[in-house]
């Protein structure tokens, strides 16, 4: 500024040359006694050697890394394919495939993809999901050399929920009314663009829509 | 009339052509290009000026924030911010999207104030609705939002020890901010990004340690902050490198629109939590510390007393959580707002966080404005920087505390 | 005016590596210049050992200042870290910016390690270590020192980066300027001991320390040296010209691989080099901590070998200016003239001028018996 004459400044008292740097040899005194107090405490040191404490390393409980999808004892979910998830979510991360033809209800899920690429854990979808199917988990080391491969497919199989399915009169109609879907849960290697799980066509559809 | 000012003093007399965004007059143009002879350099000045840009690459600029330097030997004539390195169309994005899902958005505003943003928005969208909330909710948000404050000012405080030049009080700075995050992680899921305050109540009830926790902390950190001021504030070298640095005076500070501890580091008592008390802040005791000059040193003592302030608002809050819901209103995927337009701020730990939306009545925003703090705060420096050093453009740029994806949105 | 001071009763028999080297000469010439090859390797192992030692200690001192742990990964408490790095910036891409001045950028690190080596030549680790044991060594010190500013200069302005060049001058500005308090400085010990010798100077120390001996001005005169040589090895609280908050990495902002391995190795020898001046003149360099006539507590410190003695006394000092560094914040670049020219230099004249008194009137400790 040019009227900086006009401006108010601070008045830094002058008691004198050898008094300031007395006050001012002992600040860096003041200082030194605290840095030297947490180099001769070496139990003040707060880091974490990370995976060498993998064993013992506890994630609080509600840390979101991980979507899931929850399956009970016999494997079997409770998903509707209803949708709910999809619109909720912000950022179109997630992507809920109905079967082509549903067997018991009218509809079925096929497969759940989740694209943790995409996906901001937000929470939304857990919190909106009305028959709970959702869960978030603190399983946080995904890592992958290859951002397909951050591509998730959720759902153990394709079919009805767990409800219909606990109506069925016996194991083998159970059976009868499922069918097997690869779950892709987790990092694996590498294996050009199939991956287990998820159609090659939907990842094609998908790997587009996430250029745009 | 400052501005004009300021315009004046930013830019050279004889304006000829703009290029990349920087006003160069003629002469300029030609002593960059070395065309000049020496009688005419002489005439202007007996040393050379130069540009230089300071960023998008900068240890000291806190993100891809780019400023042109216009410089003579150390001393910093002007500075010109150049902005939109992360640029994500926020606003505009915001137009596609439906209202529960703005809400995680302005986690990516201020970061460092994200519960806060959080919450601008949510009340935004409560204002519109009509919802009533209870205590329970209002107590756990002001509670979250001042911890949210302290952590920022840990940040700062380390950030401001790094670009000073001292390594060791930013790593201090994190430790003690990691307690925070700590605390937040345990309830709200995340550590930075949080989406934890949303429209109508919060996404999940307090975590049943939170209360323990939090006076944990309160107990650990208090000794902390005279460490910090021991270490940090008593040093004879940081205070010489603070005062009388970057002096912004009252009128300049609120004709640039400047706000939070910059503008009351100027001496302007502006604080919307006791102006226009939101939360419970009205059924709560704490100062507004005000500075004096208006100089780095001032912003850094704000802040500090800032943190204290906020301390004790928690201590006064944490013993009696009411008891009540977490949530009044149906999670629902979709919220339908009714027509019209709303606008909801809040003090954030670096000014007022606004948010602006206008509705007509679909279920996603006609339009949806963000008044970011950062954006004013920055241009200070414009003002602030010119005819200092370096050194001193450094120091300036951190007691700023400037977040830059809340600059470009 | 020295003549007045008794003379040094010379209790230790000081024989130099060069000194050792001419005397074999005369029985065989070939021994003598296997010697001599040998003398040479050791001393440029000597260079790289204490430098990735320093490394080493500056990132676990630093890291539990901080509450860290440092290094952990390779070897024991990451102790094979240095090593690691070192190949590391070996194998890296050399990269020289299109439009830097390509000879200069080459020479101007190589220039560094030069001097730093050149520097190490006439330091006394103990009675029977030291390559030459010169006259002037304390003149030679100060002198080759200063020719690594020329290094830093060329190395900004060759790397045509105006942050580079911006640093350089500010290195500059200040290994020039601090040049002076530091040499006042030592200017009283030599008074004090009447010799520029460093064999000398460490046995005029027989009687005690002269940061203590010489009352005040010793410490005094130790404090200015600490404070001027912290700022001519360019470390925080004086770290301009580097800066890494205001130029990105000053000078050395366009050096990479092994060219900037050598500015960093040259960083460190420097500091080596500080501190055992720093320890040699004000802390009795290899001699043992002797206290006047205390016979017997004096025989119980000659037990430690005076080459010890030195390693410890270079280690503290050493800590010390860590320490500095881990805590300080960086000054700026008009207060550091400031401080230099307004308050150091004054008082280092003041210093000298009571010291040159003091050594006339022989008022210090234990005037009669050195």
């Amino acid at each position: 500024m040019n009227d900086t004459s006009a401006q108010p400044t601070r008045r830094i008292p002058i008691t004198g040359y050898f008094a300031r740097i007395f006050t001012g040899f002992v600040s860096l005194l003041k200082g030194l006694k605290i840095t030297f107090h947490y180099l001769s405490h070496p139990s003040t040191v707060v880091t974490q050697q990370y995976p060498e404490n993998r064993a013992t390393l506890k994630m609080a409980e509600r840390l979101r890394a991980q979507l899931t999808m929850i399956h009970d004892d016999n494997g079997y979910h409770k998903c509707t394919a209803c949708h709910i998830c999809e619109q909720a979510c912000p950022n179109a991360s997630i992507h809920v495939a109905e079967r082509a033809k549903p067997a018991l209800s009218k509809t079925e899920l096929d497969t759940f993809i989740w694209r943790l690429d995409s996906c901001t854990f937000c929470n939304l979808c857990v919190m909106v999901c009305p028959f709970q199917v959702l869960q978030m988990k603190s399983t946080f080391e995904s890592s992958v050399y290859d951002q397909r491969l951050l591509i998730y497919n959720l759902s153990r199989y394709a079919g009805p929920t767990s409800t219909v399915l606990a109506k069925q009169a016996d194991d083998e109609a159970r059976k009868n009314a499922v069918e097997p879907r690869s779950v892709y849960d987790g990092p694996t290697a590498l294996n050009g663009f199939f991956l287990a799980g998820i159609p090659k066509e939907l990842l094609v559809t998908l790997d587009r829509k996430g250029e745009v | 009339m400052v501005s004009s000012e300021m315009a004046s003093s930013v830019l050279p007399n004889s304006l000829s052509h703009t290029r990349a965004g920087i006003h160069i007059s003629s002469l300029d143009e030609r002593i960059l290009k070395g065309q000049t002879d020496s009688k005419e350099r002489a005439d202007r000045e007996t040393t050379q000026e130069y540009f230089v840009n300071m960023g998008p690459q900068h240890p000291s600029t806190h993100g891809v924030l780019r400023l042109v330097l216009r410089m003579d030997g150390e001393t910093v004539r002007d500075v010109i911010p150049v902005l939109g390195y992360v640029h994500r169309g926020m606003e505009k994005k915001a137009e596609y999207v439906g209202y529960r899902q703005q809400v995680h958005f302005t986690d990516r505003l201020d970061y460092l104030s994200a519960v806060m943003g959080n919450w601008a928005m949510s009340s935004a969208i409560e204002k519109a609705m009509k919802t009533e909330l209870n205590d329970r909710i209002e107590t756990i948000r002001t509670i979250v939002a001042e911890l949210t404050r302290i952590q920022s000012h840990q940040l700062w405080w380390g950030v401001l020890g790094m670009d000073l030049g001292a390594f060791t009080p930013f790593l201090y700075g994190f430790r003690d901010r990691e307690k925070i995050t700590a605390i937040f992680e345990e309830t709200m899921g995340g550590r930075l990004t949080m989406n934890y305050i949303q429209p109508g109540g919060l996404m999940f009830d307090i975590h049943p340690d939170f209360v323990a926790n939090v006076k944990k902390f309160i107990s650990y950190f208090k000794p902390l902050i005279e460490e910090y001021e021991e270490l940090f504030g008593g040093n004879v070298i940081v205070q010489e490198r603070l005062k009388n640095v970057g002096i912004l005076d009252a009128k300049s500070a609120i004709s640039l629109g400047v706000t939070g501890p910059i503008l009351r580091a100027s001496g302007v008592a502006h604080d919307l939590r006791k102006l226009e008390p939101y939360g419970v802040y009205a059924k709560t005791k704490f100062n507004v510390p005000v500075g004096t000059v208006g100089d780095c040193w001032d912003r850094y003592q704000v802040r500090m007393q800032e943190m204290r302030e906020s301390i004790s608002i928690i201590e006064q809050l944490i013993d009696n959580v009411p008891e009540g819901k977490h949530m009044v209103m149906k999670f629902g995927a979709k919220i339908r707002v009714p027509e019209g337009v709303y606008y909801s701020q809040m003090e954030t730990a670096r000014g007022i966080f606004g948010i602006f939306i206008a509705s007509d009545g679909s279920e996603k925003p006609y339009r949806m404005h963000f008044r970011t703090p950062n954006f004013n705060n920055l241009w200070a420096i414009t003002q602030m920087a010119a005819g200092g050093r370096v050194g001193d453009l450094v120091a300036i740029l951190s007691s700023i505390d400037i977040v830059v994806p809340d600059i470009d949105r | 005016m020295f003549n007045s001071l008794p003379n040094l009763q010379v209790s230790w028999e000081v024989i130099s590596v060069s000194q050792r080297v001419s005397t074999t000469y005369g029985e065989s010439p070939i021994l003598a210049v296997v010697y001599a090859l040998a003398a040479i390797v050791a001393i440029i192992l000597f260079m790289s050992l204490t430098a990735m030692t320093l490394v080493y200690t500056e990132r676990k001192v630093a890291a539990h200042f901080q509450c860290r742990l440092g290094p952990m990964r390779v070897g024991w408490h990451g102790i094979l870290q240095s090593i690691a790095d070192t190949l590391k910036l070996l194998l890296k891409e050399d990269i020289v910016p299109d439009q830097a001045d390509k000879a200069m950028h080459l020479f101007a690190p190589v220039l560094c390690v030069l001097a730093a080596l050149l520097a190490l030549i006439a330091i006394p680790f103990s009675p029977y270590l030291a390559v030459s044991d010169m006259n002037i060594g304390v003149l030679f010190i100060s002198a080759v020192s200063g020719l690594g500013v020329l290094g830093i200069l060329l190395g900004g302005w060759s790397s045509n980066n105006k942050w580079s060049l911006l640093g350089a001058m500010r290195a500059g500005a200040q290994i020039i300027s601090y040049e002076l308090s530091a040499t006042l400085s030592i200017l009283v010990v030599v008074m004090f001991s009447g010799s520029m010798k460093f064999s000398e100077i460490v046995q005029s120390q027989d009687q005690g320390w002269w940061i203590w001996r010489a009352p005040v001005v010793g410490l005094v005169a130790f404090l200015i040296f600490l404070v001027a040589s912290t700022a001519e090895i360019n470390r925080t609280p004086f770290d301009l010209a580097e800066g890494e908050s205001e130029l990105t990495a000053g000078f050395h902002t366009e050096y990479s691989g092994m060219r900037f391995a050598f500015f960093f190795l040259a960083e460190y020898l420097n500091l080596f080099i500080v501190s055992s001046m720093g320890a040699t003149l004000f802390l009795g360099g290899w001699m043992p901590l002797h206290i006047g006539n205390l016979t017997f507590f004096n025989q119980v410190m000659d037990l430690i070998p005076p080459g010890l003695w030195f390693a410890l006394k270079v280690s503290g000092f050493i800590f010390l200016s860590m320490w500095f560094r881990w805590t300080f914040p960086r000054l700026r670049v008009d207060q550091l003239m400031k401080l230099e020219w307004k308050v150091l230099l004054p008082i280092g004249f003041i210093n000298l001028l009571l010291a040159a008194i003091l050594t006339l009137s022989g008022f210090y400790f234990f005037p009669g018996n050195s």
